[in-house]
């Protein structure tokens, strides 16, 4: 009995069966993906960086390096379990050629050094140690990713000619959000190119137990050993390895949101029209004495039904995509260790889904109570009120053509009814938005700002090399001299002493230089204009628990000091831990200089950019767009598909939701249609009619989800950008895209679909739907 | 006399196949200018589909249909909207309004098609026809807020806006109690003093009797006609018993 009333009630509504049942499945194929990505992601992460035996802690150190002291030190601390020292053999990217490849233009740091001895390997695609042979060189595959290099090419190396044997996967610089590359090479073929770099060293540490980390770099900045240079920790190791899919798993996740609360939409429209059709009968089961329950039960039965199929059915899909999916994952991490247990995790995915929809059809029949059995017996219809909207009236009427009139006013008398449309066009709306805003944001140059530098054209780094102060004077000299830079800042790094509250100190690599030039984005305060005031970046605000206002205590030319902190700004170099000031002190020796430079003409970056790089052949000299690119490359890349991919999916939404919605609207507005059809309405004037609702609630839906990108979006999306070390996000907008393109895009595909789904609505016989 | 709908030979069949019926089985009516008359027949005899046929709303199978001379079923879909819109005016069983507007809406909804800019005039013109059948107090209310008498009234007004040539009522009383039903009945017979012709299908003998002329129907045919004219009589019991005496002598 219950099959055949299922039977029958979906069949009489394939379409909109058919849609739900599509929303379901999509919804749970991409959380199940997400699931199979986040096990598997970890899985190879750990895999990874279990294989390679990742250091946990590392100093990177150039310059002089007190080796006798590190091992002392190493052997002294009962913490350490093993300790390494490895060079990183620093060659400018000039000096490396690929195949046909120069990596003249890369932002990283690409360097070489041999396998080591004891922990941090590199290893081959399939998980093993690479043992480099003389004349082999191994490449980082990020390179084998973009194309620069593949298996055979010759490799140039200042003169010295090496081939390219394989690729290495490095747990530490896998990502190109870390910024150096090591290259892998023989001992002999190291030895033989040592004059062609500057070297640096990685001083490295496993300790017996990884929860004794922070103790323990608090007791390696305290001994004031080599430091001049980025520390890296485990989980920060980690962290980096994971962001470039991780953002790709937050984004399908939000998404499978979305799709889940487009199917609730979908339930609740049929339910509420079906609720609406079978009134009377409702009113008649509980008039006979059913219980609620029972009622509900013929309902939820059906929804059951639809929900099992869906989610298997995104299961199976799931399973056919997800190698797409983890490609990346596999090849820059490998096979996860983990991947029997994606299946499981996929399922209570799957099954979360399931879980929802069912309760979220019970929360909707709740409203059953509420029926009156000798109202709905009586009437057969819901005695709620219409008309709502009682001072928009037709005899009131100049400016409106009826039609228009007519279907604005049924909006309005059914708000509830279009709320469902309203909601996915608001969604839809937010999702084509939402990600072209956050990719317009993070390709656009402003983006620099979350970088710890402003806004400039050129970017200069002096880094690895001797005398920097000079070198950077040199470059500033010509710069004055040269009327095509508008103007141009330098900014130096040093590493200070910092004493903190619990006596403890620590080190912090402080900016100096004009800040003002170029100013960042102080998500609080303002920049540093005195002496004793310092900006902290977001990550070294909070951990070291300071906010505007508060004071540290810094050791500057021999001397403590209390600097004010003025500001806090965003920051995902360096792994998020900076500070800016303006102090002047010549004591400590400058780790890097930046060089920001502003062109008057923009047409000449391009051209300033080598002839710098050309003069002044110890810098590496960048076009801002190019630096940005580069660091950040694989992410807008990733961002860039998934807002292509959102506004495909929100507008195939749009049309399906917008067609169904229709189609239902013509099947519940039969009567109301023939009403008009006998008064001599034509079947343009009733098109016309639906056209006008669907534009009403259309613009009403643009408007509000534009305005919800804009601020619910843009939160969502600092909370993103914000685990990268910015703080204080705000999308930078494309005008023309976010409200000329996306908007017309919506209202193109609305009234397409509208059109062809009310193209046949005053189509139909008047005599037989006349009667109620 | 002139006429103004002409139909000739109507062939109109539901079903398919097997069950295929001739609801409308080679009729032919003629209705003239100015005149009142009504077409009476059991549950199922297709006077209704003769009414929606002859109104354009409804093609037919086969057969000619004539409405103020031009050939219903040469015209395109705009112009029969138009001649349903200014030359005929429905009342139906059910008081046919919109839900979601209220009466005076209702009443002016198909003169404002095209005519926004004459709004006022088109208002003035629906509350004199209001006031007429005394339902001017209830303009600004909801349908749901009035009775069913006061609807059919308010359906009769809108079926009057635009001065159509004739009006075709569906069992106009069917849902009526008898004082309302007679009330309706006298605003017909005002209608039509007035000059619009006016067509009632009914199975009431009581509403047919206040007619000029009745065809009576069986199975898809008109069997029968009778003339009732003005001064045939005007007590209304003696028009009855001649109307019921004729449905015994044609046996429906």
């Amino acid at each position: 009995m219950l099959y055949k009333i299922i039977r029958n009630d979906i069949l009489k509504s394939k379409l909109i069966t058919l849609t739900t049942m599509i929303f379901v499945a999509a919804a749970s194929m991409l959380v199940s993906l997400a699931a199979i990505l986040v096990i598997n992601l970890s899985g190879a992460i750990d895999g990874l960086m279990r294989q390679a035996e990742t250091p946990h802690f590392m100093q990177m150190h150039s310059g002089e390096l007190d080796r006798a002291r590190l091992e002392a030190f190493a052997a002294g601390n009962g913490d350490v379990k093993n300790f390494q020292l490895l060079e990183f053999l620093n060659v400018d990217g000039s000096e490396i050629i690929i195949g046909e490849n120069s990596l003249a233009g890369s932002v990283q740091d690409n360097g070489f050094c041999t396998q080591s001895g004891k922990f941090d390997y590199l290893l081959d695609l399939d998980g093993n140690i690479i043992e480099a042979k003389d004349g082999e060189l191994y490449v980082p595959i990020a390179y084998m990713r973009d194309g620069t290099a593949k298996i055979g090419d010759r490799a140039d190396i200042d003169g010295k000619v090496l081939r390219v044997a394989g690729f290495l996967r490095d747990s530490q610089m896998n990502a190109s959000l870390a910024s150096s590359k090591r290259f892998l090479i023989s001992d002999s073929d190291y030895t033989e190119i040592l004059e062609s770099g500057t070297v640096e060293y990685l001083i490295e540490f496993r300790l017996n137990d990884i929860s004794l980390l922070s103790d323990f770099e608090n007791s390696y900045a305290a001994a004031g050993l080599s430091a001049n240079g980025p520390t890296i920790t485990y989980p920060l190791f980690k962290f980096i390895n994971a962001i470039s899919d991780g953002l790709m798993i937050a984004v399908i996740l939000l998404i499978s949101m979305l799709i889940v609360a487009i199917a609730f939409m979908c339930i609740r429209f049929s339910l509420l029209t079906k609720i609406e059709d079978d009134y009377r009968d409702i009113g008649v089961m509980k008039a006979i004495g059913l219980r609620i329950r029972d009622i509900k039960k013929i309902y939820l039965s059906k929804y059951t039904v639809i929900a099992a199929s869906g989610c298997i059915l995104g299961f199976a899909l799931s399973l056919v995509f997800k190698g797409m999916l983890l490609e990346n994952i596999r090849l820059y991490m490998g096979e996860s260790d983990k991947s029997s247990l994606e299946l499981l995790f996929g399922i209570i995915g799957v099954l979360f889904i399931f879980s929802v929809i069912i309760i979220y059809v019970n929360e909707v029949l709740k409203r059953f109570r509420k029926i009156s059995a000798s109202e709905a017996i009586r009437f057969g219809i819901s005695q709620e009120n219409r008309s709502g909207s009682k001072h928009f009236r037709l005899s009131g009427n100049r400016l409106l053509n009826p039609n228009i009139y007519l279907g604005i006013k049924d909006v309005l008398s059914r708000k509830k009814l279009y709320l469902t449309m309203l909601a996915v066009l608001v969604i839809s709306t937010f999702i084509i938005i939402v990600p072209q805003n956050l990719y317009n944001t993070i390709s656009s140059k402003n983006f620099i700002k979350y970088m710890g530098i402003g806004d400039c054209d050129i970017r200069i780094d002096i880094q690895q090399t001797e005398d920097i102060s000079e070198k950077a004077a040199e470059i500033l000299d010509s710069m004055k001299s040269d009327s095509t830079v508008s103007s141009y800042a330098l900014m130096s790094t040093k590493t200070y002493r910092l004493y903190l509250d619990n006596g403890l100190e620590q080190r912090l690599k402080i900016e100096t230089g004009s800040h003002s030039i170029f100013p960042v984005e102080y998500s609080e305060g303002r920049l540093p204009e005195a002496e004793r005031e310092i900006a902290l970046s977001a990550m070294n605000a909070s951990e070291l628990g300071k906010k505007v206002g508060d004071r540290i205590s810094v050791e500057i030319d021999g001397k403590l000091r209390a600097l004010t902190v003025c500001g806090i700004y965003s920051d995902i170099t360096n792994g998020g831990k900076t500070a800016k000031a303006v102090f002047s002190d010549n004591s400590a020796p400058v780790m890097w200089t930046v060089i920001c430079a502003e062109l008057a003409d923009k047409s000449l970056i391009g051209g300033k950019v080598s002839e710098y790089a050309q003069n002044f052949d110890f810098a590496k000299v960048s076009d801002i767009d190019e630096y940005i690119l580069q660091t950040f490359g694989s992410t807008m890349n990733s961002v860039g598909m998934a807002s292509i991919a959102a506004i495909a999916v929100a507008l195939i939404i749009t049309v399906l939701i917008t067609l169904l919605f229709m189609k239902m609207l013509i099947a519940k507005d039969r009567y109301s249609t023939a009403v008009m059809k006998a008064l001599g309405f034509t079947n343009s004037d009733i098109t016309a009619q639906y056209i006008s609702r669907s534009v009403f609630v259309m613009i009403a839906g643009i408007v509000f989800g534009t305005f919800l990108a804009n601020t619910l979006g843009e939160l969502l999306a600092g909370a993103v950008i914000s685990s990268f070390g910015a703080s204080s996000f705000k999308f930078s907008v494309n005008p023309f895209v976010a409200y000329l393109f996306c908007p017309l895009a919506m209202i193109v595909t609305v009234l397409a679909a509208t059109i062809i789904g009310t193209s046949g609505a005053g189509k139909l016989k008047i005599s037989e739907n006349i009667k109620e | 006399m002139k006429n103004i709908v002409i139909g000739r030979d109507i062939v109109k069949s539901f079903g398919k196949g097997g069950e295929k019926r001739n609801v409308l089985d080679g009729v032919s009516v003629e209705i003239n200018e100015g005149e009142f008359v009504s077409v009476m027949g059991p549950s199922g005899s297709g006077k209704s589909t003769l009414m929606f046929a002859l109104s354009g709303m409804d093609s037919v199978d086969s057969g000619k249909i004539a409405f103020d001379g031009s050939d219903l079923s040469g015209l395109k879909e705009n112009e029969l909207a138009d001649i349903l819109r200014t030359k005929m005016g429905f009342v139906f069983q059910q008081p046919t309004l919109l839900k979601n507007l209220n009466i005076l809406d209702n009443i002016i909804l198909p003169s404002m098609r095209g005519n926004r800019r004459k709004a006022a005039e088109i208002t003035e013109k629906a509350r004199m026809l209001m006031k007429d059948v005394s339902i001017d107090e209830l303009a600004e209310r909801d349908i749901t807020q009035v009775s069913g008498g006061q609807l059919q009234r308010a359906g009769i007004c809108r079926a009057l806006m635009n001065n159509p040539r004739i009006i075709f009522g569906d069992e106009p009383t069917g849902a009526l109690n008898s004082k309302s039903a007679q009330e309706i009945m006298q605003l017909f017979s005002e209608i039509n003093a007035d000059g619009t012709a006016v067509m009632l299908v009914t199975h009431d003998a009581k509403v047919a009797a206040q007619t000029e002329r009745i065809m009576f129907m069986s199975d898809g045919k008109i069997v029968s006609e009778m003339y009732l004219p003005e001064n045939s009589g005007t007590d209304i019991d003696d028009r009855i018993k001649k109307v019921t005496a004729k449905m015994q002598e044609i046996g429906i």
